[in-house]
């Protein structure tokens, strides 16, 4: 078994990761549950990748994910940082056993748990004492889902407020004694301090320590970094010190960034802070991973992505959803059986490791490191009715930056298709969807050197706790309508049941402007004679000659990507 | 000294150069060195109109997406809070900073310095009744039902959501302090609370901050030169005095755990340290492992000499208890990689791929055996068992072959573990298996496993001469483990300068009022002029050690102060009893503090005190501060 052990680091990125576990989890709940579709029972996807096998002081056992996720104190709401699962049955009366002195008690208010956490708990009270009048019970619980989701929609504030899995209890860690407000902690000087103050990094480090341990054979690191703030600090000194203790063990980065984040900032100081903390953060990050995936448009409802859902940008609960979707399709081939070159399967195919990846992607001609996410999500079906584009035309990217419509001879892509129909309402098949595939590249206008098609049956699956964010020509199955089903112009989980996803990573040199846009900032902020933000990133504890080599590294890999520099290698 | 306290960023490039103009700090006048501006831009948390009693909180409360974007901190646990108030006063420069920067808000003078005053009192009363064998221990409960012990002033700042600058830079004082010496947290903020306490009186009746902070200086370093006297030396020489080390070590611990645990520990922590001290080295403290055990009821301590790691062996055959063993410590890649040649588009059938594979596993295959050959050269004709651990990975192949051959395999142990096993077993930590021989093997008598639901521990134990040892905490919840880890590491510490620093002081209060008496008597006269009441604020600040001692005993503060210093009068040095509320000699008592942390506190409450009362305006740009609502 080749395991993956997945780190989230930021808000953000926290946000992404609760609703990829929630995905998860519906997943493995799909698979028990008599009652669902046959394509979620037989899915030949290994969960094992993802999750560990564990069990309580008290014998119980338990499967959670490998997670190690690090977020500011008070960040996980209502919901104990050590989870519920392993908890002991009871505190011991007395509270303290090491002091007969006086105790004060500095109690704040009981954060109120949102109607879904409730009945999440309710749920765990009530297991094993099933109702005999379950059909009543049923009925009532009908009713509170659309509670649930009326109340998710309205006031999601911690990423924990709409996660329904249990993790382990050294999966949270909290950032604590920063002194800091949020709104302060946005720059990668702070969040570097923050990693190496106190003994926060070595704790941090220790956690995932404990995770990859276990591991029999690790084949990677999926590693989710907030990078708007002073969080790609602290993942940017984590990276560093992963890349040093597990030289080979790669990391796939995916920088998030929320729409919230991209609001124009109020002062210019403020603008060419956060123009400097881009370059650097994305220089810095970029060097201790083995392919980086930027993602996060600053507009997302404004976004082509968006053209089938209905998303309010200012809602990290909604962006974040979509995110979640597009990692999950990219994650889906390194869960698959790896077979061999010749083997059929009819649930999957195109089983992936993350080092296979990251060797196509990044290992090629061009030594690209830096990939572009595309997302069709509802991926239309395989004919295309009643979408006049086809499955290539209708991914869209969710990388910001990028240049449209370029053509790139030494283009490398890798897509997954999962859970798409024929036609109508029905599935197609593994080897249907690979002909279909074929064929669209073959008609394409511009296509990629290479590309690599992973295939999987099962759709993904759309938890209750999923916001409501998609249009109204949505339909139950996710397939798409040629006329809005209902009035309301958003549908949720409650109408929408499932959704086949299209999700492609591409390293191209569409990535350029991305590229320069960040060496050009560095270089007029931070480098130049007299920079007017030089002063700044002293403060983050950068020297000049790093800031060069940082420069050097980003014009490096645009120099690559460069047109002409690309038919030079073409010739040969 | 406080960069991440000043934002100059927040202020506007037009404000900034501004500010050099209106800041009239005192410091001109008497040509003194610390002019030193404070531009303070206040933080108030993103509170979601939670503090609904904040006076500045309107203006800064962020658009509603904001509050969404990033989930609010503002309040995890129940935290200082405090209020500031300022009296409403215009005047002419705060005019034409008006007209110069639309946004910028100024308090002067007075408003100024009472803030930084009251900010000080509101920390000191929060840590107050922290000190001392008789103070209370602090329960915090989150929002979402998750408890914090502490007793620890250290531990207890940083949980706080610390939002005023005043507070924060206090804050940042005391936790220097408690990194660079370990401990005196608590008496920090005190000191310090105290001292802008005492300065407020004379301020008040009109003396001018600069004169009183002359003052100020004189009287650190007399006290300074006083605590030279004052302390007692400690002879440490190849075999230091255990009985000192022990006491101090009970000093501390005693005033974090009970005492009966607090001694059970104070033998632990001595010997620990003793354990890793090397002649002529510095004692690295990270020699000593901290680890724990979640244990139903038990609440237990002990030293191991040897290591204790928390991990185990993950393959089902091999052994679970092994005696005699070897040791190899290694960083060696024992599993199977996937070199960038195998990335799937090199082979064009199944057996060329399973030949690439072939081909690496047997590289890995080569590096085991040479472990193995080791072992059995060593191992041969004897019952001696081999154990390797490992900071790498250990592939399933690999465990197998290790295990067929009784060797016991410890996969990705710590960094630090391969420095504290070679020091705990001996030999050395080998980065290749190509010169391996006989000499790089450590030793230990025992080696077992112990298993706690999923949790693992290996403990390596019966080693000959280790320099390395491991404190093990059994403790029934988290926060009583992290209670006591904080106490261990504090115990540490306060023995670990004992030996550094080759002095104590006399605890209990003892030396504070033997201070003040020696400034009050002796270097006040010596002092001309107004800079007289500087050193009297200094000498009436340094009692708050032994008043807040009494106070948290019960005792009534004024009686105890005089009987002390009525002892002290007679030449006698005493401190106070917890007990009886009657002087003491701590010297008989066995109660000695660091030297090191009194003169640490000495050193730095001064100066943040005097650079807080200096302060004349406090500006900031760009958010309103003072309009309520």
């Amino acid at each position: 078994m080749r395991e993956i052990v997945t780190v989230q680091v930021g808000g953000y990125a926290n946000f992404i990761g609760s609703h990829f576990w929630n995905f998860q989890d519906e997943l493995l709940g799909l698979a028990d549950n008599p009652e669902s579709d046959e394509i979620f029972k037989y899915h030949n996807l290994d969960m094992n990748v993802l999750y560990r096998s564990g069990e309580t002081h008290m014998g119980m056992p338990t499967y959670t994910p490998r997670l190690v996720s690090v977020d500011f104190q008070g960040s996980l709401g209502s919901v104990s940082s050590r989870g519920t699962l392993y908890n002991e049955a009871a505190a011991p009366p007395g509270g303290v056993s090491t002091w007969i002195g006086g105790v004060t008690t500095r109690a704040s208010e009981p954060l109120k748990k949102n109607l879904f956490l409730e009945s999440l708990y309710l749920e765990d009270e009530d297991v094993g004492i099933t109702s005999i009048d379950s059909g009543k019970n049923s009925c009532r619980s009908e009713i509170q889902d659309k509670d649930i989701v009326e109340c998710l929609e309205n006031g999601v504030q911690y990423w924990t407020d709409f996660s329904k899995v249990h993790y382990h209890p050294r999966s949270s860690y909290e950032l604590s004694g920063l002194w800091m407000d949020i709104e302060d902690f946005d720059n990668y000087g702070v969040g570097r301090d923050a990693f190496s103050g106190g003994l926060r990094g070595e704790e941090i480090c220790e956690r995932l320590r404990f995770f990859i341990e276990e591991c029999d054979h690790i084949q990677g690191i999926q590693f989710v970094v907030d990078d708007a703030g002073g969080f790609s600090g602290v993942a940017g000194e984590f990276l560093e010190n992963i890349a040093d203790e597990y030289a080979n063990i790669p990391v796939l980065l995916y920088s998030v960034h929320s729409p919230v984040t991209s609001i124009d900032p109020k002062s210019r100081k403020q603008t060419i802070s956060r123009k400097l903390h881009d370059a650097v953060s994305f220089s810095r990050l970029s060097a201790f991973c083995k392919l980086a995936v930027p993602v996060g448009l600053p507009s997302f409802s404004r976004s082509r992505a968006s053209s089938f859902l209905c998303i309010k940008d200012e809602k990290p609960y909604h962006t974040s959803a979509v995110y979640a979707s597009a990692i999950h399709s990219i994650s889906l081939p390194f869960r698959m059986e790896q077979l061999g070159p010749s083997a059929q399967s009819s649930y999957t195919c195109g089983a992936m490791a993350v080092n296979d990846l990251v060797q196509m992607l990044a290992g090629q001609a061009q030594q690209n490191m830096v990939s572009i996410l595309d997302v069709s999500m509802p991926a239309p079906s395989l004919t295309g009715y009643p979408v006049p584009q086809s499955l290539l035309e209708n991914l869209q990217p969710l990388t910001p930056e990028i240049a449209e419509d370029v053509e790139d001879f030494q283009a490398v892509e890798s897509m997954t298709v999962h859970g798409v129909y024929r036609a109508g309402s029905q599935r197609a098949s593994v080897s249907e969807v690979k002909d279909a595939v074929q064929a669209a590249y073959d008609k394409a206008v511009t296509r990629p050197k290479f590309s690599h098609l992973s295939v999987a049956r099962p759709p993904l699956p759309v938890p209750l706790p999923f916001p409501s964010i998609f249009g109204n020509r949505v339909g139950q199955h996710g397939e798409l309508l040629d006329m809005p089903i209902s009035d309301s112009a958003s549908r949720g989980s409650l109408e929408v049941h499932s959704i086949p996803m299209a999700a492609r990573l591409r390293s191209s040199n569409a990535v350029l402007p991305f590229l320069e846009n960040r060496l050009e900032n560095l270089r007029k902020f931070g480098i130049a004679r007299g920079a007017i933000g030089m002063e700044l990133v002293r403060n983050w504890g950068f020297g000049m000659d790093e800031l060069e080599d940082m420069g050097e590294t980003l014009s490096k890999m645009a120099t690559t990507l460069m047109p002409c520099s690309g038919e030079e290698s073409d010739s040969d | 000294m406080v960069k991440k306290g000043l934002r100059f960023e927040q202020l506007t490039t037009f404000a900034h150069h501004q500010c050099a103009w209106f800041l009239c700090i005192y410091g001109i006048n008497s040509q003194a060195i610390y002019a030193f501006a404070l531009l303070f831009a206040f933080h108030v948390a993103a509170a979601n109109g939670k503090r609904k009693n904040k006076p500045f909180q309107k203006a800064l409360k962020p658009s509603s997406h904001l509050t969404h974007a990033r989930a609010d901190t503002s309040k995890p646990y129940s935290h200082l809070d405090l209020l500031l108030q300022f009296t409403r006063s215009e005047n002419c420069d705060t005019m034409s900073l008006r007209v110069l920067n639309p946004n910028a808000e100024v308090l002067n003078k007075s408003a100024a310095l009472h803030m930084n005053i009251n900010a000080a009192k509101g920390l000191q009363d929060v840590l107050k009744t922290n000190l001392g064998p008789k103070g209370t221990i602090k329960m915090l409960v989150g929002g979402a039902g998750d408890i914090k012990l502490t007793k620890d002033g250290n531990t207890l700042l940083k949980e706080m959501q610390i939002q005023n600058p005043t507070a924060i830079m206090i804050a940042r004082t005391a936790v220097a302090q408690d990194d660079a010496s370990g401990d005196g947290t608590t008496s920090t903020v005190l000191f310090i609370g105290e001292l802008m306490k005492q300065s407020e009186r004379y301020i008040d009746e009109g003396m001018h901050p600069r004169v009183l902070v002359d003052g100020l200086e004189i009287a650190k370093r007399a006290t300074l030169q006083f605590l030279e006297k004052f302390k007692t030396p400690v002879v440490m020489g190849e075999e230091p005095d255990k009985e000192i080390l022990k006491m101090v070590a009970r000093t501390t611990l005693r005033t974090k755990l009970y005492e009966a645990l607090a001694d059970q520990l104070t033998d632990i922590v001595a010997n620990a340290v003793l354990c890793i001290r090397k002649p002529e080295e510095p004692i690295d403290l990270f020699m000593v492992e901290i680890m724990h055990m979640r244990h139903k009821f038990d609440v237990d301590t002990r030293l191991v000499e040897g290591l204790v790691l928390d991990h185990g062996s993950r393959h089902p055959d091999m052994k679970r208890r092994a005696e005699n063993c070897y040791i190899l410590t290694c960083n060696v890649s024992l599993e199977y990689e996937k070199s960038e040649i195998n990335a799937g588009f090199f082979y064009t059938n199944a057996e060329q791929r399973e030949a690439m594979i072939a081909a690496e596993r047997r590289s890995v295959d080569e590096r085991v055996q040479k472990i193995i050959d080791l072992k059995n050269k060593v191992c041969t004709g004897n019952d001696n068992n081999f154990v390797v651990i490992n900071q790498k990975g250990i592939d399933p192949p690999s465990l197998d072959l290790l295990a067929r051959e009784g060797i016991i395999g410890l996969r990705r142990a710590k960094r630090r573990n391969m420095e504290r096993l070679v020091l705990a077993c001996g030999g050395e930590a080998v980065n290749s298996v190509d010169d391996l021989n006989p000499d790089c093997l450590g030793w230990a008598g025992l080696v077992y496993e112990h298993v706690l639901g999923e949790e693992k521990y290996t403990f390596v134990e019966n080693v000959k001469n280790p320099h390395s040892c491991t404190i093990l905490i059994k403790g029934p919840n988290d926060h009583t483990i992290a209670q006591i880890k904080d106490a261990v590491r504090d115990g540490l510490r306060a023995v670990k300068n004992t030996i550094e620093d080759e002095a104590v002081v006399l605890g209990a209060g003892a030396f504070e009022v033997a201070a003040r008496q020696y400034l009050v008597n002796e270097v006040k006269k010596t002092v001309q002029g107004r800079a007289q009441l500087g050193v009297e604020a200094f000498a009436d600040a340094l009692l708050v050690v032994p008043k807040t001692l009494a106070e948290n005993s019960g005792l009534d503060t004024q009686d105890v102060i005089i009987a002390l210093t009525g002892e002290h009068d007679k030449g006698n040095v005493v401190g106070l009893s917890q007990h009886t509320g009657e002087p003491i000699d701590p010297q008989m008592e066995g109660i000695f503090d660091n030297y090191s942390v009194k003169r640490q506190i000495i050193n730095s409450g001064p100066v943040i005190s005097s650079q807080l009362l200096l302060v004349d305006e406090v500006i900031r740009a760009g958010r309103n501060m003072r309009k309520p609502n």
